[in-house]
């Protein structure tokens, strides 16, 4: 992949933004920090976003209350250089006396959400773009509290008022409104979607989220490393490991940690396990949604035995208690680690079956088969991640393009889909699993023996760091900040589902029928805990 | 159709065994469970009818979802002990609440509650929901969910396995028959 030297982009993308960057410093191996003016921030983000070479995408935008140190807000926009695995953020500082700046998402438009979080959670005021309140709700009077303010106390609750959820509606003959949700018909997370329809057909696609918003960036705020990590492995049930192992990254990059191989190669498999175990949880509600029960059944079944192996290994179905910074906080044995792999053998040959009836079956790839197409065009502008960005031709997964645990010694093949429909994504998951298992027995067969941990060292104070990953929904990058004290002064997630919900709302529109609704929701089948966090 | 009728043949039944009770690690369940065969007739009747369960995700971090769903897959098939999940609060006998409530989340709470018929069960899912789990207060989290309803009984894990939340519901069919008797 490394063709183009780093060194030689950055001098070229110093040489693009020319008198805009104030200051330069390297704050990691593959990660440059470039101070520029607030008002040159939306133009130099779309200069990078522009050089199609880098293959460079914005991957979040992290603000952070520095008024404390030297009365400013700070903006981190941090962009993924692909093609180089590189990192390179944009920092800007904005003072409290005037708190607008011109807007990236009238450049970049996938920036939309970061930028709205960040008004609603700051009161940054980015010009340029319509301020519909994101995070939180529509009665907490815009303009007065901003909780992600240092000065705003932990615990100031705020009252809370009845208010009606607005849309804006389309209005004509025939058009009528269905309203889903919060609370939803099945076992599923809360959120509101609006669906407008013509006939059967859906025209205008809206969704409400963050129901679940708990203000975990806040709880973390001040948090001691093992108390965040905790945390952190909360944010999500689905992919609890994936978070807690972005964070530990995070942190280990900061303190030059590097943790013993058998670390390593452990938290690999159990990453891949995770990916296999969400993948068929993916795979039965696709089933289900598309009226096939028996294979949804079997993929249910397999999820369990996968859940049950996780189990044996780690004593905890959701991976819990198993990772800290340096390391591993258990070893697991011999033992465990031969059933698995002779569990996974048995696995396959069951999935194998699974496989053969859900792409064999015409009542169901009827209903996967151009439902919810996403061109490639559209992926790449909406900046989408994980199996939804592959199954529209997006060449995209952190596991290849970066380098983190063992990936980079077991050569992961991706596979891509460029049919961009509901088949397309389902496909994507079950070649998945297939490499995941591979993954897994080549990372079993060179398990090492030897130590699990590495003991802490000192970090860095008020230094960005990033922790970025492949979850099993997609990229997952979690941008934690340290006081003097080691304690958490900042910690941002930016989870795969966050970027993936627009990719919903996109393929829900269009030549698709209401009832094909929930089976491009569940072709997608995003979080909401770690969006809303 | 053949490949289907093949695997639906090889697979045979998965479904094991109701969790033994009896033989269960929590103690004091077993106590409450012991005491079901004491009970008179009308009640045992009370208990051998279905159970309707409304979810409701006030905040969890969906790690009690993934359980709530896999109690409907071929290992635990919970709908042999007649609990089925309903989608409309109106024909519900016990409202099953995940993680501690959030802001934006209390309104919704109060409604489903209120649309329930009596009498009603609310049951506590997981740790979120029975003491605020890892969460701490904050602007837009609320906390446990017993300051908000009455909570008649409490499934504390994180997340709870499978088998606990199975017994767990067994228990709340007892309680449901109780509070029916009591209230006449």
């Amino acid at each position: 992949m490394k063709t183009i030297e780093t060194t030689t982009v950055i001098e070229q993308i110093k040489r693009l933004l020319k008198d805009s960057i104030i200051n330069e410093r390297l704050i990691a191996s593959n990660h440059t920090e470039l101070t520029v003016d607030k008002n040159a921030l939306a133009i130099s983000s779309e200069i990078i976003i522009k050089e199609s070479k880098f293959n460079s995408s914005l991957i979040t935008i992290t603000a952070t209350d520095e008024r404390e140190l030297n009365n400013n807000y700070v903006l981190n926009v941090v962009f993924s250089l692909r093609a180089i695995n590189y990192l390179i953020t944009l920092k800007a500082s904005i003072n409290q006396s005037n708190l607008s700046y011109p807007a990236i998402s009238t450049r970049i438009p996938y920036a939309n959400w970061h930028e709205r979080e960040i008004h609603d959670l700051f009161g940054i005021v980015p010009e340029g773009i319509e301020l519909d309140p994101l995070i939180l709700h529509r009665d907490w009077h815009p303009g007065k509290n901003f909780p992600m303010r240092r000065d705003f106390s932990k615990n100031n609750q705020i009252p809370i008022t009845d208010h009606e959820i607005e849309f804006s509606v389309p209005h004509g003959e025939g058009l009528h409104q269905i309203a889903v949700g919060p609370i939803h018909a099945g076992i599923i997370e809360p959120g509101h979607l609006r669906f407008c329809a013509l006939g059967e057909e859906i025209h205008k696609f809206d969704v409400q989220l963050f129901y679940t918003h708990k203000g975990i960036e806040k709880m973390l705020e001040g948090k001691t490393i093992n108390e965040a990590l905790t945390l952190a492995e909360h944010l999500c049930g689905m992919c609890s490991y994936s978070h807690s192992t972005a964070f530990c990254i995070a942190i280990e990059s900061l303190g030059n940690i590097l943790i013993p191989p058998r670390a390593v190669l452990i938290r690999t498999i159990c990453l891949e396990l995770e990916r296999i175990a969400s993948h068929m949880a993916d795979l039965t509600s696709i089933c289900s949604a598309g009226g096939f029960g028996f294979a949804s059944v079997h993929a249910a079944r397999l999820r369990e035995t996968t859940l049950r192996s996780i189990y044996n290994l780690t004593e905890s179905r959701f991976f819990r208690g198993l990772n800290t910074i340096g390391g591993l906080q258990k070893d697991i044995d011999d033992r465990s680690i031969n059933l698995l792999a002779q569990q996974l053998l048995l696995f396959k040959s069951d999935f194998k079956e699974l496989e053969k009836l859900i792409l064999s079956t015409d009542s169901l790839l009827d209903r996967l088969e151009l439902t919810g197409f996403l061109s490639r065009e559209q992926a790449i502008s909406l900046g989408l991640v994980g199996p939804g960005a592959r199954g529209s031709g997006v060449d995209i997964d952190v596991r290849r393009d970066g380098s983190y645990l063992a990936y980079e010694r077991y050569q992961v093949s991706v596979p891509i889909d460029t049919t961009g429909d509901a088949l397309a994504r389902t496909k994507i998951r079950i070649n998945e699993v297939y490499e995941s298992l591979r993954l897994i027995k080549n990372l079993i067969k060179d398990l090492p023996d030897g130590e699990i941990l590495t003991e802490q060292k000192s970090y860095s104070q008020y230094t960005p760091t990033l922790g970025i990953l492949e979850s099993p929904k997609g990229e997952l990058v979690h941008w934690v900040m340290l006081d003097k004290e080691n304690k958490i002064f900042r910690y941002h997630v930016r989870s795969a589902s966050y970027i993936n919900w627009a990719g919903v709302a996109q393929a829900t529109i269009g030549k698709n029928i209401v009832p094909d609704g929930p089976l491009v929701n569940k072709s997608f089948n995003l979080c909401y805990a770690c969006v809303d966090r | 159709m053949f490949n289907i009728l093949k695997m639906w043949i090889m697979k045979g039944n998965a479904t094991e065994a109701p969790p033994n009770i009896r033989d269960g690690d929590i103690t004091n369940w077993q106590k409450d469970l012991n005491r079901i065969d004491k009970l008179d007739k009308k009640t045992k009747h009370a208990l051998s009818r279905s159970l309707i369960v409304r979810h409701l995700d006030l905040g969890s971090c969906n790690a009690e979802e993934a359980e709530l769903i896999a109690l409907s897959n071929p290992f635990y098939d919970i709908s042999r002990f007649g609990v089925e999940f309903t989608a409309s609060p109106r024909h519900a006998d016990v409202l099953a609440i995940t993680g501690p409530v959030t802001r934006h989340l209390k309104i919704a709470m109060e409604r489903t509650y209120n649309a329930m018929p009596n009498p009603k069960i609310v049951v506590a899912i997981g740790d979120g929901a029975c003491n605020g789990s890892v969460y701490e207060k904050t602007y837009a989290c609320l906390g446990k969910v017993d300051q908000f309803l009455p909570v008649d009984f409490y499934i504390p894990g994180d997340p709870p396995s499978p088998e606990e939340i199975i017994k767990g519901l067994l228990v709340c069919k007892k309680l449901l028959a109780q509070k029916e008797e009591n209230n006449g």
